[in-house]
């Protein structure tokens, strides 16, 4: 007899926890693995989100015992879960259905498919296979690939795979990418992550504009001036040199978190909060990007790489003089651009990017700026310290919304003054927000695909992006420079300057 | 004595004095750098207590759950028989307590005392002092009076209702009165129970394990339940509301029906017939057990048997020890599954905390009370 739903989980107040399921993680031995994704995986076990029937099988090249992968993971878990100190009782039952599996010799998949099988029948997970391809690109098509020809990828309940960024480095290779694992999986079985997405206040944008009646009104061309959005970093390129010098900051942060959190700020209302209706709207500003032409590249983009500086007090590295670094590195570590969403409700409103390493400040936000009133009634002296109205929406750190507004300062005649009137998460609501690899996980075991990207969405991403990429391999936008612990390089500041704006300093 | 009125803040007489009062004390602590300056408040919370332990017990709890919930938070303390005072008397102090670490949240703190026989006047000394436009909390600690004058109003100036049956002197009796309250309250306010918050953690694992979907089919052939719940050393006080809830919760999800009224067997527990739909009766045993480290009341394990295809399974949610319950499944005796969580027996504030969040009545709980509240 089959009973299709459980008649216990009506009224639960814990969100719905996932089916039972296996999860593959291919580069279980990597960084990721042991910095984010078992620590994620442990901390939900701790909160008591993962079903009742679960296993963790950890998939690499090389050859380990299931003890040895335990005890590497006990002591990932240890240093970098949420939970801590390690509770070795809840560790015990966890990795207890933990195994490795190698799959560098022959017969590697082979092991895999027994692997997953013996967790069916002996756990219950049901057929239910969540694959996670935390590897280097490279080696994504070459795994779904043998997946298949093994006949592991599918075991009579539902398959997923998570694809981890970067997905491509340009629009051909992206493409190439998605074609492979389509040999083996449906879109709507691939989960490619951004873990932008998984932040809270990333999500909290879409209940700002849409669970709120007053903002919306005002969200477009006749009231919004111009949108800024930055993320900022005070990190150099730490131990990601060899990534980085083929990526820069245009692939690294812009063609992913910079676009998704600008489609979060222009998207039209979706008619409901799921996977497809969100996606379609989000692919829609993306479509509607103005495309930046090869003779356009100068006037709408700049660059620059960071020289010797300080950042907290303490003097830091130029960024060719980083390990790993060629001497005479080209590779910018700052982007900034100006974007236009050719649509009714944004035509001709600027949106300006940037991000960047080793600026002063740990920090990403949007800035949405509102015109001025359009009559003056106060004089000019009485006004001179009134700014125009800006609502920014602070994602990292101190998660808030600040509303800037004119005020009367309180003398004898009128003065006027802008003030904040500051909204902070923290102090409304003062609990620990989930890790984006928790959330992303459990959705993905859920089959909820909202807080990913799909194949239109990246595609449309590259194809902005790659003319911008071509341009600047032309010589446009030359490269500048900026001292470490500065807000960037002039040319940026000439991008807005030549518009009559300057940049916010978060 | 003197002491222990004045550190429930200075006194204030009149709304406008408190709110003045409260301002003056947030700039003061704003200035000492001990408060944020961001005052955010998200709820109002009421608390009644007819006894002075019981006001600060909430108290410190309140300040705790500032953390999370800031608020302004009324508590009322009636002292009906305090002597000294003949007659009818109302004194109100408010304080913005300082956080221990700067960084926490703003919360206000107003008491108001009552001595004598006040009842009529509570309510409109109260409802003045609240946050405009806030959802309103009513706590009552104690077992509500739930015909009287003062706490109708009260109820009927919050959104939800939090009472503890924990703290009922007999539960199963006083349950059915609880049953009554929700629905009068319905469309007006929520009720809710903390002993059913205790159980949100148990009912999680319990449905965990019928997402299994070779499990699921056992649910219609449950053939006992034993539900053991906590007792103290002499075994005289019995706290069966938990138990008698979980058997609520199973029940009006699984449409079971008591097959005769509730009765008690002789280790102080109940012991009585359900009968799900079209099925045989089957054994329910609420089992008194005393546990070392747990309050009276606290669930300590769940075991629930039942047959499908030919095969006999058992389900078992067990508390392990203070921090940690294991779930084992068996069939036909074989172990399938165990897996240990962490789940150490909440505290009030994180039982207060929880329903804090809830902002309208909790079905789930009605139709379990509703349940439980059927085997009479």
């Amino acid at each position: 007899m089959t009973v299709p739903v459980n008649p216990l989980r009506e009224g639960l107040r814990l969100a719905r926890t996932p089916d039972p399921a296996a999860v593959v993680i291919f580069g279980g031995s990597g960084d990721l693995t042991s910095r984010k994704l078992m620590p994620a995986l442990y901390d939900l076990a701790h909160l008591r989100q993962l079903p009742a029937a679960f296993t963790i099988i950890g998939a690499a090249r090389g050859a380990m015992s299931d003890e040895a992968f335990r005890a590497e993971m006990h002591d990932a878990v240890a240093a970098f879960s949420r939970h801590r100190p390690l509770n070795e009782e809840v560790w015990g039952s966890f990795a207890s259905r933990l195994r490795y599996v190698s799959t560098g010799g022959t017969g590697g998949y082979d092991e895999l498919k027994h692997a997953l099988e013996a967790s069916d029948a002996e756990h219950g997970t049901g057929g239910n296979r969540l694959f996670y391809l935390a590897t280097p690109p490279a080696a994504y098509a070459p795994i779904v690939r043998s997946l298949a020809q093994g006949g592991a990828a599918r075991g009579g309940g539902w398959s997923r795979v998570v694809v981890e960024k970067p997905f491509g480095r340009d629009l051909a290779s992206a493409h190439a990418l998605t074609e492979a694992l389509f040999e083996v999986f449906l879109e709507r079985e691939i989960f490619r992550i951004d873990h932008y997405l998984g932040k809270e206040t990333v999500q909290n944008i879409l209940v700002h504009r849409f669970a709120n009646g007053i903002f919306e009104p005002l969200w477009n061309r006749q009231y919004v001036d111009h949108v800024q959005i930055t993320v900022a970093e005070s990190l150099g390129v730490e131990e990601r040199a060899g990534y980085y010098e083929q990526a820069g900051a245009i692939r690294d942060i812009v063609q992913n978190h910079l676009l998704q959190l600008l489609t979060l700020v222009a998207m039209e209302p979706p008619a409901a909060f799921d996977a497809d209706a969100v996606r379609e709207e989000k692919v829609k500003v993306l479509r509607a990007l103005r495309p930046v032409a090869a003779a356009d590249v100068a006037a709408r983009t700049a660059r620059g790489q960071y020289g010797a500086g300080f950042v907290d007090g303490d003097r830091v590295l130029a960024y060719r003089r980083e390990l790993g670094v060629a001497p005479d590195s080209e590779t910018e570590s700052y982007a900034a651009l100006v974007c236009y969403v050719d649509n009714w409700r944004w035509e001709g409103t600027p949106f300006y990017l940037r991000t960047g390493k080793r600026l002063p400040k740990r920090a990403t936000e949007i800035t949405v700026q509102f015109r001025i009133a359009p009559h003056q009634v106060f004089s000019r002296e009485a006004s001179a310290g009134l700014e125009p109205n800006a609502l920014v929406i602070r994602v990292q750190p101190e998660e808030g919304i600040s509303l800037k507004i004119g005020a009367k300062v309180p003398v004898q005649g009128v003065r006027i003054r802008s003030v904040n009137m500051d909204f902070s998460y923290g102090a409304s609501f003062v609990v620990d927000s989930p890790d984006a690899y928790e959330t992303l996980l459990l959705d993905a075991l859920r089959g909820d695909a909202t807080l990913f990207t799909r194949r239109d969405e990246v595609e449309q991403q590259w194809s902005f992006i790659d003319p911008i990429v071509e341009g600047w391999a032309a010589g446009s936008a030359p490269l500048g420079t900026y001292d470490a612990g500065t807000w960037g390089p002039v040319e940026a500041d000439l991008l807005l300057a030549r518009d009559g704006r300057t940049w916010r300093k978060p | 004595m003197a002491q222990a009125v004045a550190d429930w803040g200075v006194p204030a007489k009149g709304v406008a004095a408190i709110e003045r009062e409260l301002a003056r004390l947030r700039r003061e602590r704003q200035r000492e750098g001990r408060a944020s300056r961001a005052r955010s408040s998200v709820l109002d919370l009421i608390v009644f207590a007819t006894r002075e332990v019981h006001a600060r017990r909430a108290a410190a709890s309140i300040a705790e759950l500032s953390r999370r919930h800031p608020s302004r938070a009324v508590i009322v303390l009636a002292d009906r028989d305090a002597p000294s005072e003949p007659e009818a008397a109302l004194t109100v102090r408010c304080d913005v307590p300082a956080p221990a670490d700067r960084h926490e949240l703003c919360y206000e703190q107003v008491l108001v005392r009552a001595r004598g026989p006040i009842e009529p006047r509570i309510a409109s000394a109260v409802i003045p002092l609240l946050v405009s436009d806030l959802p309103v909390f009513l706590w009552w600690t104690g077992t509500p009076p739930t015909g009287a004058h003062h706490f109708t109003q009260l109820a009927g100036a919050s959104s939800r209702v939090i009472v503890d049956s924990a703290d009922f002197a007999r539960a199963e009796a006083t349950l059915p009165r609880i049953a009554a309250l929700c629905t009068a309250g319905r469309g007006r306010y929520g009720v809710t129970d903390l002993s059913w918050t205790r159980l949100t953690a148990w009912r999680e694992l319990v449905a965990q394990l019928f997402d299994v979907a070779d499990f699921r089919p056992y649910l219609a052939g449950v053939t006992g339940l034993r539900a053991s719940y906590a007792v103290d050393v002499d075994g005289r006080q019995s706290h069966p509301s938990q138990a008698l809830l979980l058997f609520g919760w199973l029940g009006s999800r699984l449409g079971w029906s008591p097959a005769e009224p509730l009765s008690s067997s002789e280790a102080g527990g109940h012991l009585f017939r359900a009968r799900r739909v079209g099925g045989e009766p089957f054994p329910v045993r609420l089992r008194p057990h005393y546990e070392r480290d747990l309050a009276p009341g606290d669930l300590s394990g769940v075991r629930l048997e039942a047959a499908a295809g030919g095969r006999h399974a058992m389900f078992d949610v067990d508390r392990v020890d203070r921090e940690h319950v294991c779930v084992r499944v068996a069939i036909a005796g074989h172990p399938v599954l165990e897996r240990v969580h962490v789940l150490p027996p909440p505290g009030v504030v994180e039982l207060l905390g929880e329903e804090l969040t809830i902002m309208a009545s909790d079905p789930a709980y009605e139709e379990a009370l509703a349940a439980a509240v059927s085997l009479g």
